[in-house]
């Protein structure tokens, strides 16, 4: 693997280069703590040191709101939605939130392989940067290492003067071809940043709590905090349902089907006509939005589908924790299927 | 996990193609019955108990099941209950008049496997409509199975659909029908009581007997209660499940049973999958 050294101060031309390959987007902060990931304008605007964006990158690849068609009423004709061609490069991207765009992958091949995804997502190239994982952060214990590099054509490890960059692939060498201000890599042997191992059990021994999960007392629990407002789906990096709608312009004759961003949380979303709700309580719906998160396509794939990213946990509106939640099914697997604790002090393992 | 995304060959999943209405009879005061052809009289080539996405422009898109054998060339045929909007609209739609069609989508009956069986179809309510696809095709391939067994429940006799199929089932003396109603009025001579009380009478020959259940959530405990009173097999049992459907191509979500998805692995299943899928009945 190649490694080179990029300072602080060289990061904007870095960005400038970047920009002239394709349309590059980056964190940006909003407001005091929170971060964003926009179109890189000023490269001076640019924050590669961040906690978490509010939302995910998979915004530009199942945007909260789409055409899917465009169609009149007057003759009964319609268009599909469009796609721009072009060329993206997303800088500044944490590792799990790379695993993540993974997954998505995963979900929108398989199948039926989706156009509008698929579209939207090829000429992707992905910078990772690395970070300090906060109160929030669990991906370690979700399996993804702290510089996971999979899916990144290029990672950045924060050093003291900058970062150490690292071309993982081809497409990643191209991508820094030309532009000549690196020098050579510094060693990063003294960035040690320890990753707190948040969930009780390690990823790959929880498909056997989860084997035991559905009468769990803590859906009912956590039900009597939850308000079923939908955060935890909307700032998921790996939520991907969604409503479609058909709605009219004001000439009433033209329009658009439109689909945008659905939570299982939400109270009408699994319910049909004849006052069926299939998961009418807050206790289904949580246990559905884990289950998914932890087990449904998991047992499927191997993998847990929640990549540690903490964002439902920080953003939640009653301050419930998913960490929480899954240490709780953790302790009453314990209690009702084992007779032996836990095992704890998995931190060293995989870093 | 990792996918060569551009490996990936895409599909075009969202556009329907605009079909004609060509003939539109009314049932009951909420359910009207619709004959459809696609562009050039091409065939839907579904299977019984398949559905398609019907939509209107500005009015929305919802799944409903084809009613008609696939046996039927030249158009196929709906049976749709007003319960909101886009239903309300599509009432309102006369011969001549065009509608969004995708699909066929989902899983429906596997009627080779049926061969040489006898089938007993049970259905509740609005559950005859995708139940009459599979009527109609054991009807067309009659030497190809046993005995056909139709029972049929409604509330109460005016919600009964297909006038004109139940005189021919009545009629027909290779099938036996038997009709109940949970309420009747003065004028039904006909059993009454809900539709697990035409069960215990049946006469089956057990293992050869092929189940076909559609109806309301409600039904689904109480049929298989009785099925299993009379000792039919769980694997000779069929279901087929309704579910908040958006996309009917395994997109959105909405359809989701435990891990099974009801616009892919069903709306038709086969009982011992659904066992394991505590959210399923
Ligand atoms: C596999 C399948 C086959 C079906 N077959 C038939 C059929 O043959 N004939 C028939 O009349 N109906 C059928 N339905 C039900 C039909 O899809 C709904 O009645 C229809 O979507 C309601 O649309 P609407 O716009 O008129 O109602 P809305 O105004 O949207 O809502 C009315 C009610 O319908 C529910 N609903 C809304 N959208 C959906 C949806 N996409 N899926 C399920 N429920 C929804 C709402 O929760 C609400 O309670 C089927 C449903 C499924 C899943
Ligand atoms: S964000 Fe919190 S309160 Fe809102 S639905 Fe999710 S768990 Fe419930
Ligand atoms: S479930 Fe929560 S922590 Fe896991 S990926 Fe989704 S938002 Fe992040
Ligand atoms: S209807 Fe969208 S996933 Fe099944």
């Amino acid at each position: 693997m190649k490694k080179y050294q990029l300072n602080n101060k060289q990061l904007p031309s870095f960005i400038d280069h970047l920009k002239k390959q394709g349309t590059v987007f980056a964190p940006h902060k909003k407001g005091d703590t929170s971060y964003s990931f926009e179109k890189v304008e000023n490269p001076n605007s640019v924050v590669l040191d961040y906690n978490r964006t509010l939302n995910s990158v998979k915004k530009y690849f199942l945007p909260p709101r789409e055409h899917l068609l465009s169609f009149s009423k007057t003759d009964n004709s319609f268009r599909k939605g469009s796609f721009k061609n072009e060329k993206k490069i997303f800088l500044g991207v944490h590792s799990y939130d790379m695993k993540a765009v993974l997954k998505l992958d995963y979900n929108f091949s398989q199948g039926n392989p989706e156009e509008n995804y698929l579209q939207r997502r090829k000429d992707s190239s992905f910078i990772g940067v690395s970070f300090i994982p906060d109160e929030f952060h669990f991906s370690q214990s979700v399996g993804i290492p702290l510089h996971d590099t999979e899916g990144f054509d290029i990672y950045l490890e924060q050093n003291s003067d900058g970062y150490t960059v690292k071309i993982i692939t081809e497409k990643g060498e191209k991508l820094i071809d030309g532009f000549d201000r690196v020098s050579k890599a510094k060693d990063i042997s003294s960035n040690h940043v320890q990753f707190q191992n948040k969930l009780k059990y390690n990823y790959n021994r929880l498909p056997e709590v989860f084997e035991q999960s559905w009468n769990a007392a803590v859906w009912e629990e956590v039900s009597k905090k939850c308000v079923g407002c939908g955060t935890c789906n909307l700032v998921c990096p790996t939520c991907y349902c969604f409503d479609v709608e058909d709605n009219l312009d004001l000439s009433l004759q033209t329009g658009t089907r439109d689909r945008s961003w659905d939570g299982c949380m939400l109270n009408g979303f699994a319910a049909v006509a004849g006052g069926e709700n299939f998961r009418e309580t807050l206790a289904e719906r949580q246990r559905h939005r884990v289950h998914r998160k932890f087990k449904y396509i998991s047992d499927i794939t191997g993998e847990p589908w929640c990549v540690g990213c903490g964002r439902c946990t920080a953003y939640c509106t009653a301050g419930i924790s998913i960490v929480e939640i899954v240490n709780q099914l953790c302790d009453e697997y314990e209690q009702n299927y084992l007779n032996r604790p836990a095992v704890v002090g998995l931190n060293a393992e995989r870093l | 996990m990792s996918i060569a995304i551009s490996d990936v060959k895409s599909q075009e999943l969202y556009c329907p193609e605009i079909a004609k209405i060509t003939a539109v009879k009314r049932f009951t005061e909420k359910e009207k019955w619709f004959d459809i052809e696609l562009p050039g009289g091409r065939s839907l080539g579904h299977q019984p108990g398949q559905f398609v996405q019907v939509s209107l422009f500005g009015a929305g898109e919802a799944p409903i099941s084809v009613t008609s054998s696939p046996t039927k060339k030249g158009s196929f045929e709906l049976c749709i209950r007003e319960v909101g909007m886009l239903t309300k609209l599509l009432h309102k739609l006369d011969v001549g008049s065009t509608v969004g069609i995708r699909g066929p989508y989902g899983k429906g009956f596997d009627v080779k496997s049926f061969k040489g069986k006898d089938i007993l179809i049970i259905g509740g309510g609005i559950g005859i409509v995708p139940l009459r696809s599979l009527i109609n095709y054991v009807i067309d391939n009659r030497k190809d199975y046993g005995r056909l067994i139709i029972l049929y429940g409604a509330k109460n006799p005016d919600e009964l659909l297909y006038p004109d199929d139940l005189k021919l089932w009545k009629k027909s003396n290779d099938i036996e029908y038997h009709i109940t109603v949970d309420q009747g009025t003065p004028e039904w001579k006909g059993n009454t009581g809900v539709i697990t009380t035409l069960i215990p009478g049946l006469d089956l020959d057990l293992p050869n007997t092929i189940t076909a259940v559609v109806g309301p959530p409600i039904m689904y405990k109480f049929v298989l209660m009785s099925l299993k009173t009379k000792r039919i097999p769980d694997e000779n049992i069929y279901l087929s499940l309704e579910r908040r459907m958006k996309c009917g191509v395994g997109k959105c979500g909405h359809c989701q049973i435990n891990h099974s998805y009801v616009c892919q692995d069903g709306p038709v299943y086969h009982y011992p999958e659904l066992k394991h899928l505590q959210e399923a009945i």
